[in-house]
């Protein structure tokens, strides 16, 4: 899994940990990393992937469909799961302050021994870290 | 030449390389399981 990944485009540096069953991932500045990508790697490498979690700066901006999205690049963004701390961001749609946010990509539904790791990923925000 | 020195010293100071802050994913973290 660990080679699988750091083949993956964007990656920098891998490193797991057996005892706790813990993936660090530390991104290239490339900007080409995509976490779906990354999603489906650890699953085609035969290991299940109960949550992924990300750290990421960008700028909110609102979608076409009008959902609240941390753009990091012009075709990488994510969409935001309403929660307290999105609405909290709200406010800095289309300016040009950039924030940082850690935020939960993806969790394994309960009781299903597969998810579908295809499904359009979205940012539970866990943590506004700065904004800048 | 004193106010060509001070004019040197506020282009240099204007010249300070700022880091400027860049969107970009910064860390990716996984919790996986039946990991051998």
């Amino acid at each position: 899994m660990k080679q699988s990944l750091g083949r993956q485009s964007g990656v920098q540096t891998v490193e797991v940990s057996l005892i706790d069953g813990k993936v660090d991932v530390t991104p290239k500045e490339d900007g080409q990393i995509d976490p779906a990508q990354l999603l489906k790697a650890t699953y085609d490498s035969g290991v299940s992937v109960a949550e992924l979690d990300m750290t990421a700066r960008g700028k909110i901006v609102k979608d076409s469909l009008g959902n609240f999205v941390l753009q990091i690049a012009p075709n990488r963004s994510f969409v935001l799961a309403p929660n307290e701390l999105s609405k909290g961001l709200e406010p800095l749609v289309d300016s040009p302050t950039l924030v940082t946010v850690r935020g939960q990509l993806y969790k394994k539904p309960a009781g299903k021994k597969k998810a579908d790791a295809s499904a359009p990923l979205k940012l539970l925000i866990l943590e506004v870290q700065k904004k800048e | 030449m004193n106010t060509k020195r001070v004019a040197m010293l506020l282009l240099l100071g204007s010249m300070v390389v700022v880091p400027v802050a860049q969107a970009q994913i910064k860390h990716i973290e996984m919790r996986v399981e039946g990991m051998t």
